[in-house]
């Protein structure tokens, strides 16, 4: 009577009898023989015909065998094997982890993260070069103008561009005291580029990742979406209103604990629908693109056709 | 640097405070920035109560940890292991560790951790489905678990079912924020002890305030 058991671990594939009695085994030394285990497995099986393989043994962890079989292995001589299979597995699987998931992840942090710093040396710059010419760097908002402009064109030129002909408070600097001032520039203007070409690459990824996600709530939204659910499959299972507070994590949990008001939305208060709609309509809005969105993530991670057009225009439609 | 009633765990007075320290298996290296103590020939590493949570249960006065040199313990939830480097330095070169976390960014820190020290096994895997790493692992002395999951108590009693030597140890680290955070703490740690005292015999808990807020550990030994 076969009342043989087979259980194949990284140590390698073990027959043991009724009374947990190990009767054969074959050791691995490589983590490939474990990949290859199969082999091993039915040569093993084929000699002593074993009752339960690891494959059933596995989808019964409660039943008492995988207990009476597992202390066979707790011994001081198989820790070092125990060390290096394990290294060489958790290694592979690492490797095997990485997906678009992380590119975008990094690459949406790395956008906001070199704005935040364009941002800080910029009001720099301009604190610096009001020292030369303060009415220019009054004259114009836009900080990627700003450093644009006053790297192609001379004092002169700038003040008479806005039509200031007398410089009433800008100081007269010298060449190599207004030098520094514009490396500074050059080098922002560096971060701009980078940045729009970070972008560039988002928009790629989420093209190919996410289409759907990426037509409703564009890549930058889409992308922090993602971020915050950390990955596309656990936003594929996030239900609507989840994602409607996604990036509200503190207002929701203040509400929770103190009963205070729900926030209406998260990192969806930047997507034009919602900034442009008047205060009332906003929590609508969000809820409907939040709906919409769900669909979205569920369709791009089963890889299913493209609708996200139609789905936005159905928000658009709806608002209107 | 006196011994401690658990044997590899040593403290020591830093003015009026009391401060645990464990002798460091790799001399001269530092795993997150603690600091290195050395007394004659041997060096130890301050144990930083802030962010151990076994710490803070060993100078909250817990009668029992369970681990001791020469163990095998299974860590679940071994992040990238600040915990996991004073077990290793407790169970010393004859113990060994299976560290096992879900998230492949921590698990990358580990494995350099695991490149140092040689009693620790990195393991990728799903606390929640002990049958993804049955085969990466054996029957284990000890186990710890400190894992912020919903159902952790669930989880923390499968595993030790499956892996948990008879009359083993095991520890569970509740975070009482991560079940339910509306309601009381007191409660949820009264429905763990519940859950616990069912399968397992409870040894001892302490609330581990002022260094973690809304943690209780758990010490239990296998029925």
């Amino acid at each position: 009577m076969a009342q043989n058991y087979l259980f194949t671990n990284l140590l390698g594939s073990f027959v043991f009898d009724g009374q947990f009695n190990l009767i054969d085994s074959i050791n691995f030394n490589t983590l490939d023989d474990y990949s290859n285990s199969a082999k091993h497995e039915q040569k093993l099986a084929a000699t002593h015909k074993p009752k339960l393989t690891t494959q059933q043994l596995l989808e019964k962890p409660n039943s008492k065998i995988l207990q009476q079989i597992l202390p066979y292995f707790k011994d001081k001589t198989n820790f070092s094997h125990f060390y290096s299979q394990n290294m060489a597995m958790t290694a592979y699987l690492i490797k095997q982890a990485v997906n678009e998931d992380d590119f975008i992840i990094q690459a949406i942090n790395n956008v906001e993260e070199i704005d935040k710093v364009a941002n800080t040396l910029a009001k720099r710059l301009r604190e610096w070069y009001e020292l030369y010419n303060p009415e220019f760097s009054r004259s114009i908002e836009s900080h990627e103008m700003f450093v644009e402009l006053i790297l192609s064109k001379t004092k002169q030129e700038l003040l008479k561009e806005i039509k200031h002909d007398e410089n009433l408070l800008g100081a007269d600097l010298k060449k190599q005291d207004i030098e520094p001032m514009l490396n500074l520039a050059r080098s922002i203007r560096e971060l701009y580029s980078l940045k729009q070409k970070h972008t560039d690459y988002l928009e790629n990824l989420m093209d190919t990742y996410c289409k759907n996600i990426k037509e409703i709530a564009g890549a930058l939204i889409g992308a922090k979406l993602l971020e915050h659910a950390k990955s596309l499959r656990h936003l594929a299972v996030l239900p609507a209103s989840t994602i409607q507070i996604l990036g509200a994590e503190k207002a929701l949990f203040r509400h929770i604990k103190t009963n205070s008001r729900p926030p209406k939305y998260g990192v969806l208060i930047s997507h034009p629908f919602i900034s442009r709609a008047k205060q009332k309509d906003r929590g609508k809005i969000a809820r409907a693109l939040a709906n919409k969105l769900a669909l979205a993530a569920k369709v791009d991670y089963y890889k299913g056709e493209f609708i996200g057009d139609k789905l936005r225009a159905e928000i658009e439609k709806k608002f209107s | 640097m006196q011994t401690t009633k658990f044997p590899g765990i040593f403290e020591s007075q830093v003015g009026r405070k009391r401060i645990l320290l464990t002798k460091n298996l790799v001399k001269g290296r530092k795993v997150y920035d603690e600091y290195l103590h050395t007394e004659g020939n041997t060096e130890y590493r301050e144990w930083n109560a802030a962010k151990s949570k076994l710490c803070a249960a060993i100078l909250k006065n817990i009668n029992q940890i369970g681990i001791k040199p020469g163990d095998l313990v299974l860590y679940l939830g071994a992040s990238s292991g600040t915990t996991p480097s004073h077990v290793s330095d407790i169970v010393g070169s004859d113990g060994f560790i299976f560290g096992l976390d879900f998230a492949p960014r921590v698990v990358r820190d580990l494995v350099f951790l695991a490149k140092d020290r040689k009693n620790i096994a990195p393991i990728l895997a799903d606390a929640n489905k002990p049958e993804t790493y049955a085969t990466r692992i054996s029957t284990v002395d000890v186990v710890y678990m400190d894992i912020a999951q919903k159902n952790q108590t669930e989880i923390f009693l499968k595993n030790c079912s499956l892996f948990l030597k008879n009359d083993g140890y095991a520890l569970l680290a509740i975070k009482a924020r991560s079940i339910d955070v509306t309601k009381r703490p007191s409660l949820i740690f009264e429905e763990v002890r519940k859950l616990l005292e069912r399968e397992m015999k409870l040894i001892d808990y302490k609330a581990l305030d002022p260094f973690q807020l809304d943690h209780m550990m758990f010490v239990c030994k296998k029925k």
